[in-house]
């Protein structure tokens, strides 16, 4: 008997022995991620609020925005566009029918043509990817900028350690604890 | 009997697939210098080419210094601008790279 049919007999052996027991685990462990399921479905249909970590409501010039963290997880690596953090945003009040856009940047931008990442979706729920490249210092700011449908622009910072803990603290441990 | 096999593979495929909170492709530029040239490669996370994408060499008082688009390789390239300047890709509102000069390696 020569060694490859003794291992297929091993392998069919197994099978044999197992295949009861690896049927039931592919019912059980849908099961058990159920829940998990769900979680992410209702942050993802905005059951589960604006996101995972409200940040609060900021004054941006004559308008108000709640802005959060969808998840809490760091930032993401979105293959060559490197790390990416996902943020949402709600208008409130008359910033829902007078605000164009809304942009989000690590430091102040320089024009409106360069204001950063768009958020996209409906006034009461939108949602933004910040890049966070990894040399970006832990002490940066997060500058929201909205543009209103009169041309107007109108800006403001938060500390990036305000805006995410969670990414401000990887950025710490990629740098190794430098600023 | 193997139809059953093929749906029962597809539902453990789909049941262990991860869930991404939005299917998104972001821009990305990368810069390089050259001697004198400076070489600009950009593109979309998701593998889209950034054939047609405005790429402009802007200066710091916001003057437009070199309107550029790339072509069918995805990269741009141009004679490095004496002063303070930055590269910025262009795919519309929102869609933007910045890259100041200083970042340029």
């Amino acid at each position: 008997m020569s060694a490859a049919t003794l291992d297929r007999s091993a392998a069919s052996r197994f099978w044999r022995r197992w295949r009861f027991h690896l049927s039931a685990l592919v019912v059980l462990v849908p099961i058990a991620l159920t829940p998990l399921y769900f979680r992410q479905l209702a942050l993802e249909n905005g059951t589960a609020g604006l996101g995972a970590r409200e940040i609060g409501e900021r004054k941006v010039g004559p308008w108000s925005v709640r802005l959060a963290e969808f998840d809490l997880l760091p930032p993401q690596v979105q293959g060559p566009a490197g790390p990416v953090k996902q943020f949402t945003l709600a208008l409130a009040g008359a910033g829902v029918t007078e605000v164009r856009a809304a942009y989000l940047k690590i430091g102040k931008p320089r024009s409106l043509r360069a204001a950063g990442s768009i958020f996209f979706g409906s006034p009461y729920r939108q949602t933004a990817g910040l890049p966070i490249p990894e040399r970006t210092s832990p002490d940066a700011e997060v500058w929201l900028t909205l543009e209103g449908w009169d041309g107007s622009m109108q800006t403001q910072a938060l500390p990036l350690a305000e805006a995410s803990p969670v990414a401000a603290d990887w950025l710490r441990s990629r740098n190794g604890g430098k600023p | 009997m193997t139809a059953l096999r093929a749906l029962a593979l597809g539902a453990l495929i789909v049941a262990l697939s991860p869930a991404t909170p939005a299917l998104a492709h972001y821009p990305f530029c990368s810069c390089e210098k050259h001697g004198e040239m400076i070489r600009c490669k950009g593109g979309f996370s998701d593998g889209t080419s950034a054939e047609g994408v405005k790429l402009d060499v802007i200066g710091y008082d916001e003057a437009v210094l070199i309107p550029g688009k790339f072509g069918k390789d995805s990269v741009v390239e141009f004679r490095s601008p004496p002063g303070d300047f930055y590269v910025l890709f262009d795919a519309g509102p929102g869609h933007v790279v910045e890259v100041d000069h200083n970042d340029i390696p």
